[in-house]
Formats: C-alpha cells, structure tokens, sequence
C-alpha cells in the first residue's frame, strides 16, 4: 500500500506543467485513483483493520493533496511570472493624447496679482475696453484740452467712443457700482496709439487700484505699497515717493522701488541711479472722487496703476514687448510649467 | 524741457550744490529729471587767444597758426578755419598735442558749434575784444509730462523758486519792475474776449540793430534747447525761458494801421506763418490780426509777413496772455507744437506779461545797443481775479500725511513757496497761492497737501497699515468662470493666444465680415488695423499660419473681446467675450474636430451639435452651429484649405457671455433608479451622409417616456450594405421607475421604435 502511495506521489512530482498536473490529479485523486483502490476493499476488513487503514487513507490523501496543491501554487506563480514578464513595457516612451497646454505669462501674473489683492480683501472688477470718454477721462480730471490727454495717446472711434488708455475708467465705474467704503482692483487690456517697437506696444495690460475709506493717509498708502510689492517680488522691497504729476490723483506720486538686481549702488537695468521707477501712486483727487458721486468731505483713498506687462517682462527677463502679442508658440509654450 | 544750472545759480546765487545733487533733489520734490549733461565741456579750460601768424602749410588746407593763448603761453595750433588769420580774437582750447597736417598742433582754436555757443561751424570763434567765455554748464533734463501741471516751471525763475525753497537759499528777482514806462503806446491793442486773451501787453521799439546775440545769451539759449537766431528773436526766446513768458516781436514798418487785434479768425482767413507753412484758419482760431488780417496765431506762432528781418528798425514787442485750451486746440487742430503754445496750454499767470516787458527793457539796450522804447506801454487787460484763500485744517494736513503737522513747519514750506499763510482760528490756516500756481494747478486743500508732503519728503511718513472695515468682497461671477476656461483650455492641451483687437478692412472680408458692421478706429496706427475685431478668427488664423511653420500639430486658444457696433454709432458698442479654440494637425481633420466637440462639451455638457451650411471660408462639407439649453452659443468647423496649407485646422467659437449665463446656477438631483433597466440594441440603415444625431433623436421621440438613454454605439459601412448606405447602431436602455419591466413591455418599445423606423423609411438590420 504504501508502495502505492509512493508511486502516486512520484506521478504527482514528475508533472511538467499545469496540464499534467491536473490530469495527474485526475488519475490519482480521482474516482479511479489511489485513495479510491485503497478505500474499495473496505467492507472485507475487520473492524480494527478499517480503523488502521482508515487512518492510513488519510494520512496518504493528505500527502498527496498537499503535495498536488504546492506543485499547482508553484506552477501557477510561475505561470504569473512568465506573463508579467511578457508583459514588459516601454514607460518611457512618450504618453499619447496632448501635452498641456500653456497660459498666457500675462494671464499667470494677473491671476497672481488678483490673488493677492483677494488676499487683502480687495474686489476684482472688470470694465469694458471700448470706453466713453466720460470715464476715461473727464471723470478722472481730465478735461478736454487739458494737456494731461498728451501723456496718452489715444484711439478714437467712431461714435466718439475710445479705447481705454488706462484701467483707471474702472475706478470710476467701482465706485458707481459699489460705493464706499471700497477696495478694488481692475486688471485688463488697454491701447496707447504709438508705433511698436522692443518697449513699446499699442496693447498692453494694466492693473488699476483703489481703496476708498475715512482717513486713508499718504502713511498708508506707503504701507500699503510696500506690503503688496514685498509679495510681489517674494523679498522684502524698499520704495520711495516722489512728486507725480496725474490728474486723478492730489497728490501725486511716482513709487520707485530700490533696484533688485543691484540693491543700490547702481547698474545698467536702473540706470545707476539704484532706484527704479514702478508704478503711479496718489491719494484720490476729490473731484474724481465727486464724480463718482462719493462725498469727499467724507471719504478719500488712494489709487495706483500697476503694469502687468512692465511686471511680466521684469519677471522673465522679456527683451521684446511684441513677444507677447505674437502668438507664437515657440515664446508661448516655454511658460506652461507651473500654473495649475 | 532743459534746464541750464548756471542760469538757475544766477536767480539762487548762495546755491552750493553741483548740478548732480540737484537733480536729485528736484526729482525728489518736484519733478521727474531725466539726467544732466554737461554743455559745452571743451569751455573747461579754455581762454582767450590771439592769433600772432597764420600761414597755409603746403599741400594741405589747413593753416599753422602761432596764437597768444594767455596764461598757456604762445602756442603752434593747426587750424582748419578759413577765417584763421593773424590778429584775430578766439578761443583757445588746451587739449594736448598731436600731429596735424605733419605739424606738431599743441591744443586747439573752437568753433562756436564745438563750444556750444551756437550751431556756426563754418570757422573758429571771432571775439570782438570786450567779450569772455561763457563758462561750463549743465544742462538738467526735466521729463515734460511730469510739469504738466505746473505753468511756472516752464521757466527757470520759476524752477529757482522751487529750488531756492527746497535748499534752503534766497531767491532774487531779476525783473524791475519800475523799469516800465506809464501807459500810452503808439499802438492800440483791441481784445475781442478776455475769456481767450485775457491780457495783451506791448512795447514798441525804434533804432532797431538786428544782428547776433551776444555769445554767453547764446549759449544760455543753446543750454536749454533753443537755437539762437538774432539779437530780437533771441531775447523773446531768452524771456521765455527765463520767466515762461512766451513773446513775440513783430516788424513795425509790415504792421498796417496803428491797432493790434486780438481776435477769432474769420472764416476763409489763412496765414503763412514763419515755419514757411500755410494755415488756413477758422473762427476757433484766436488770431493776433492789424488792419489788414491776421498776423500771428496767437499763442502759437508768428505770421511771416511781419517777421524780424536785418533790415528791421522799429519793433513791436508782444506779450500776451491766451486762454491754454484755446490755444491747445489751434494747436493740435493746425498740428503745430511750438514753445510758445507748449507754455500756454499749461494755463500762464496773465499777471507775467508786463514783468516780461521790464525784463526786456533792461537786455535789449545790451542787445541792441542805440535802442529806444517808443512812447509808454500798451496793456488791454480783462478783469484778473485774485486766487480765492484755501482753509486748510492743519489736523487734516496730518491726517491726509500719516503724521501730525507742526504749524510753524508747514507755514515755512508753504511760505518759501510764496504762497501767503494766514493763521485763522482752531489750528487752521487760510493759506492764498500765488497767482502763477492759481491758474491752474493750486485750487484746493488737496493740492497744499502735495506741497507740504513733497518739500517734507514723503520717507518722513511712516507706514502705517490702514485700518478698513472686514467685509466679504463683491466678486463678478464672470471672473471665476473666465478662469475655469482658460485652465480647462490649457489643461486640455491648449496654449493661450493673445491678438490684437484691430483687424483690416481685407481680413473681415476673408471671414465673411461686412467692413461696414465693424466700428472704425479713426486714428489706425498703421494700415490694416482700422477696425475693431468683431470675431476672433482672424487673429486665430494668423496664429495658425504662422505656427504651422514650425511645428506639425499644435492647439491654441483665444479669450479675448468682440466689439460689435450698435445700430446706432454713438451706443457704445457691445463687448461679447468669446473662446476660440484652433487645433492644427497633418491629417485628415476629423479627429481634430470631434476633438474639439469634445472639449466644448467638456465646458458645456449637453451641448449639441446642429449640422450648417459652412461659410465660405469653411470647409464646405464640415461646419456645425453648437447648441446648448436650445441657445446656439458657438461655431465648429474646419477652415477652407485655401485658408491653411500643408494641414487641417478646426476652429471652435463660443460666446462666454451666453455659456456662464446658461450654467445652471444650481443641479437638481432626481431619486437614484430603485428598478433594473433592460436594453436592446437596433441598427438603423441609412444614406450615407445621414446624420447619427437624426437617427438618434428619431429613436429617442420613438422610444418615449421610458426610454432611459440613447447611445450611439457603431456604424458601418460595405457589404452587404450596398454602396452609399450605412448601418447605425444603436443601444436603448429602458426602464420604469416604479416596476421592473416585463419582457413583453420591452418588446412593445422596441417594435414601436422599428415601425416607427420604418414608416419614416428606414430599414433595420436585425
């Protein structure tokens, strides 16, 4: 009997392969099988010989179970394997479907900048490029003839409409809209009629500034200042005011900022003078401020203008305004990186 | 506008800051400068010579000159001058030796034009003996724009006023005014509204000599930009800059009449102006006329017909005063910009005109020696309001600062300024501004704010965070929907665009554009853009062009604004945003469309795609209106291959405005199906070019309320289907929602879809 066993089990380790094993399995395990035989004389034992080859089928049956069940557990990782292994791929070969895509480095700065204004509690307004002259210039103290409409070259149209030579219209459309007290920002596009050339553009993007309350001083406003433009430029900025002259604004202030690339001393990019010239400052000139219909015995506030082309070509070292403008994928795409 | 530092020394005398540092300070106060140059740099050095001998050096046009060069001792200079000759008075410049025409040349003899006297370079200096050098000077650029504002600092009087405020020094007139005589000239002066000429003032004068200016008011008026002409010219030029008076002398002998006009044009009225230019004039036009028509554009520039000349004798001089809009207008109406109209338009002091005749009572004896003034002054003068006082609450000032004010502070700022302080009551001035600041500039107590700010220096104010109420902030929905699409377009492989909104005449037309229904720039900058884009497609078809050079297949996007004329021109026009998609590749164009299909679907779901005839500069067989909540919202298509060579492009348009309002604001959630749907599929044969999304509605109206969804699963086409038909296939998932559908109940929608089918003319593959 054991001899029988023995041979079983020797039929079960010589399968080569799954197949074998199962039809081993068959053969031994089965109906006709080993275990079978060996339980078919049964009936003509006595009872104590029952119970000694009873215990005796069992201790095969488990042998040769277990023996059949690591050998099928065997085959089958290794019939995994072998599949895995055919499965080998090549991850390095490009993804298919398109690439991402890349914002416009105007859009980026813009959408940063109206981050951080949200951050300090400021709302976002839009305005229409196609403006009145009303708010584009009369409301902002620029009467006609006066010589500050020099300072802006602009495009008329016909209807004896404009395009906008500044964001500051939205100024005047924020606070009819809202009132005070005010904090607002408005970015867009905006046209000065000159020729392009490396610095100039007849189209470019200008993000307006204005915060309307009781008290607001020229301290603030440098506070103010010096707090958005250390966020801007991730490092701690010095500015300075001087005298600017601007119609919508009394008084009137251009802000430089010390140079970053020399800290001071002087260099090529501010003229070595150490102070670069950023942006239009001022606390609100009450006439703007009335025809907005705000009361400036009440009220007053400060307004700045800040360019986000300027910023854009300050933070990717641009040499050439009509990069911007060009549509060109080969400036476009380098700035797909980072923005989510 | 420039700046001379020694005529600016000359009104401060105890100035003792170099050119450098007060530029510095006047940027920092007052102005923005744009540099300092030195002017005239070889004066540095250089002394009066005489010439002992001067002979031609053989082969050579040059001449050798032995020269008397004072305290440098007697020098060999190699001249080039024709009018080098022995015993002439120059100038003597040491500049080191070197070889010159094969002599040894130790320094040299300068022109006027290499001194910077004048623009004479025809030969060297000619001194007549009693003259010196005009000594080295620095020339303080100040940017026009940021004087705008201020009438006074077109000027050097009154830059040294706030330059003498600033530093601290005393400021001296220059102008005596008891030099003028008492009223009663030989001529009249009429002003027909004192609103545009609110003050004439006149002089006249006779034993005229007409020749050059004497070199150091050259080289004053050279300092500063202008060109010295003659003795008379010169001294009009040199008032203005000094006192921003602008003047103008008239030849008395080419005056008709004794009565000078100060008057609108009348209509057909021209005058040939001294530029040797033509202006026809009409009655916005102020004129300065005598009897026989105008004979200057007042404020802007003078008639020839009246003009100096060398043989001039008498003179009359002008100094008026004209309206600054008035004069901007004829100014940018007649294209004509010149110093005079510069200064007017910034709104002058009428109170100037007389102090700019005693100014020139005292120069032009110097200038034209023998000269004599010709009965008294001239003066039609309108009614001069004086500036009314400004209260100004010093406690305001502090506030408006960011710091507390001293009194005694702000009165001496606002005082070194001229402005005249009277203390009122309650820590309050009444502070008057001069009348050169009052014309325009000074009108409020804002305006004072800047003046004590700036004199102050605004580093003195501390920052202070601003102390504001907390308040949600008002956020326009259009904003975050503006940014979801463009960070879907660039997450879907899209690169952003950005064109010009200008388009020509030429590219509405390649689109199907009416030039007519597009708002006009009056003012192009260029030829081609004299438009307002009313579609983005023109841009986006440049872009496509232009990157189709360099790259196979490429996807880009536009927000940008269409601008839409309204019916009636002077309605603003309408500002739709829109989205262009264009996608680009080298094939056959379809996998690029649906591509797009699926991006717009992406933004919209549900939007729908309704077959159109194609535009002519579509593709003829491949246009399609997008619909979405039965509103059409877009454009797809593919551009005609004539637009796009060497590849397939297909654009995609959508009206931002129209989508964000659609969006539903809220979703309304149904109860989640608690019964099994059953579906069956149907193969519909149709013509070719039938489209699945009729076959899919058909199915949909068929299957009725029941039917869950209808899916496009297939299509095909080849035998056995015979040519020109095709087979759609289709899934139907149906289901109740309150019971599980029998199979009879399925069969029943089925068999109502294919007769339904088939009484419309199809036929199903079973």
């Amino acid at each position: 009997m054991t001899e029988l066993v023995d041979t079983a089990l020797e039929r079960i380790h010589s399968s080569a392969n799954l197949a074998d094993l199962e039809a081993v399995r068959v053969e031994v395990l089965g109906r006709k099988g080993v275990l079978a035989q060996l339980s078919k004389d049964m009936g003509k034992l006595t009872a104590d010989e029952r119970v000694a080859r009873g215990k005796f089928i069992n201790a095969a049956k488990q042998s040769l179970e277990g023996a059949y069940e690591a050998l099928k557990s065997k085959f089958e990782s290794a019939a995994l394997a072998e599949r895995l292994d055919a499965e080998w791929l090549d991850l390095t070969v490009p993804a298919p479907g398109p690439k991402r895509g890349a914002l416009h480095p105007v859009t980026q700065i813009q959408w940063e900048i109206e981050d951080l204004f949200r951050s300090m509690g400021f709302s976002v307004l839009d305005g229409p490029e196609v403006e009145t002259e009303h708010h584009n210039f009369d409301a902002l103290n620029i009467p006609p003839d006066h010589p500050a409409r020099d300072m802006q070259d602009t495009f008329w149209l016909e209807g004896h409409h404009l395009l906008r030579t500044h964001t500051s219209p939205v100024q005047v459309r924020g606070m009819e809209k809202l009132g005070p007290p005010l904090k607002m920002i408005a970015p867009g596009r905006v046209f000065r009629n000159e020729s392009v050339d490396a610095s100039h553009e007849h189209t470019f993007y200008q993000l307006e500034g204005m915060m309307i309350d009781k008290d607001v001083s020229v301290g603030n406003l440098i506070y103010f200042m010096k707090t958005l433009l250390t966020a801007i430029f991730h490092r701690e900025v010095t500015v300075r005011l001087r005298p600017g002259f601007f119609p919508f604004v009394e008084p009137g202030f251009e802000l430089d900022i010390r140079c970053l690339i020399c800290g001071g001393p002087g260099c090529p990019v501010c003229k070595q003078s150490g102070w670069v010239e950023l942006l239009p400052c001022g606390l609100v000139n009450p006439h703007v401020l009335r025809a907005s219909g705000i009361d400036p015995t009440e009220w007053n506030g400060f307004a700045f203008g800040l360019g986000l082309t300027r910023l854009v070509m300050m933070r990717y070292a641009i040499d050439d305004i009509r990069w911007l403008q060009s549509g060109d994928l080969r400036f476009l795409s380098q700035f797909g990186g980072q923005t989510a | 506008m420039k700046f001379s530092y020694n005529w600016i020394k000359e009104f401060v005398p105890t100035l003792d800051l170099p050119a450098e540092g007060l530029e510095r300070l006047i940027t920092m106060k007052t102005a923005e400068c744009d540099g300092v140059e030195k002017v005239g740099p070889l004066r540095e050095g250089a002394v009066v010579a005489k010439v002992l001998e001067a002979e031609a050096i053989p082969g050579y046009h040059n001449q050798k000159a032995l020269v008397n060069a004072g305290p440098y001792g007697i020098k060999t200079v190699v001249c080039g001058a024709p009018n080098c000759r022995a015993g002439l008075s120059t100038i003597y410049v040491p500049l080191g030796t070197k070889m010159v025409s094969g002599v040894l040349s130790d320094g040299m003899l300068a022109s006027a034009a290499e001194l910077d006297i004048n623009k004479d370079h025809d030969g060297i200096v000619e001194l007549d003996g009693s003259e010196g050098i005009p000594v080295l000077d620095h020339a303080i650029e100040i940017d026009n724009k940021s004087i705008t504002h201020r009438p006074d600092l077109w000027g050097h009087h009154g830059m040294a006023r706030e330059v003498a405020a600033i530093t601290g020094h005393a400021l001296r007139d220059v102008v005596d005014m008891s030099r003028l005589p008492a009223p009663g000239s030989p001529v009249e002066v009429e002003i027909e509204d004192f609103t545009l000429c609110p003050r004439y003032s006149a002089l006249v004068f006779e034993n005229v000599t007409v020749q050059p200016s004497p070199l150091w008011l050259q080289a004053r008026l050279m300092a500063v930009g202008l060109n010295p002409i003659n003795n008379i010219v010169d001294l009009t030029n040199f008032i203005m800059a000094e006192l921003a008076q602008p003047m103008h002398a008239f030849d008395r002998e080419k005056l008709v009449g004794r009565t000078i006009y100060a008057r609108p044009a009348r209509e057909g009225e021209s005058i040939l102006a001294l530029n040797d230019e033509t202006y026809a004039l009409t009655p916005a036009n102020l004129v300065i006329a005598d009897a026989s028509g105008p004979i200057a554009v007042a404020g802007v520039i003078g008639g020839d017909g009246s003009a100096i000349s060398e043989t001039t004798t008498t003179i009359v001089l002008e100094s008026a005063s004209f309206q600054a809009s008035s004069v901007r207008k004829t100014s940018s109406a007649l294209k004509l910009r010149t110093d005079a109209s510069m200064r007017f338009e910034k709104a002058q002091d009428p109170r100037n005109t007389i102090r700019a005749l005693a100014r020139a009572l005292e120069l032009l004896p110097i200038l034209s020696p023998g000269i004599r003034l010709v009965g008294g002054l001239a003066d039609c003068c309108g009614p001069l309001a004086d500036p009314p006082a400004i209260p100004l609450d010093l406690d305001w000032l502090g506030r408006k600062l960011g710091r507390p004010m001293d009194a005694a502070e702000v009165r001496g700022i606002l005082e070194s300024l001229e402005f005249k302080v009277d203390a009122a009551f309650n820590a309050a001035f009444l502070v008057t501004p001069p009348t050169w600041r009052a014309t325009k500039d000074v009108a409020m107590a804002e305006d004072l704010v800047e003046e004590v700010g700036r004199m102050i220096g605004y580093d003195s104010f501390p920052p202070t965070p601003p102390l504001v109420p907390c308040a949600p902030t008002y956020d326009p929905p259009a904003r975050e929907f503006l940014r979801h699409v463009k960070r879907t377009m660039a997450a879907e492989g899209f690169t952003e665009v950005s064109n010009y909104s200008f388009i020509s005449e030429e590219e509405a037309r390649r689109f199907g554009l009416k030039p007519e229904d597009h708002v006009r720039v009056l003012n192009p900058i260029a030829a081609g853009q004299e438009l307002m884009r009313t579609s983005l497609i023109p841009g986006i078809h440049r872009n496509v062009v232009e990157n189709a050079r360099h790259f196979d297949h490429f996807r880009i996007f536009e927000v940008g604004h269409e601008i839409h004329k309204q019916a009636d021109a002077t309605v603003k026009p309408l500002e739709r945003p829109h989205l262009m998609l264009a996608l680009f590749a080298k094939d056959d164009g379809r996998a690029g469309l649906l591509e797009l299909k699926r991006v717009a679907q992406f933004l919209a779901p549900g939007l729908e795609v309704r077959a159109a005839e194609a535009k002519p500069f579509e593709h003829s067989t491949r246009a399609a209106d997008l619909y979405w909540r039965d509103a059409k919202i877009g454009r797809l298509a593919e551009l005609h291959p004539h637009l796009v060579e060497a590849g397939r492009a297909s654009v995609l348009d959508l009206d931002l405005d129209l989508l964000l309002e659609l969006t539903p604001a809220t979703v309304k959630y149904t109860a989640v199906r608690r019964f099994p749907t059953s579906a069956f599929d149907l193969s519909v044969v149709a013509t070719a070019r039938e489209h699945s999304g009729s076959l899919e509605a058909a199915i949909r109206r068929l299957a009725g309320p029941l039917a869950e969804a209808v899916e496009y699963v297939r299509e095909y086409q080849g035998a056995p289907l015979p040519e020109g038909k095709k087979s759609v296939s289709f899934r139907v998932v149906v289901g109740a929602p309150d019971k599980t559908l029998s199979t009879p109940e399925i069969l029943a929608i089925r068999d109502g879809i294919i007769d339904g089918l088939t009484a419309i003319g199809y036929e199903l593959r079973v």
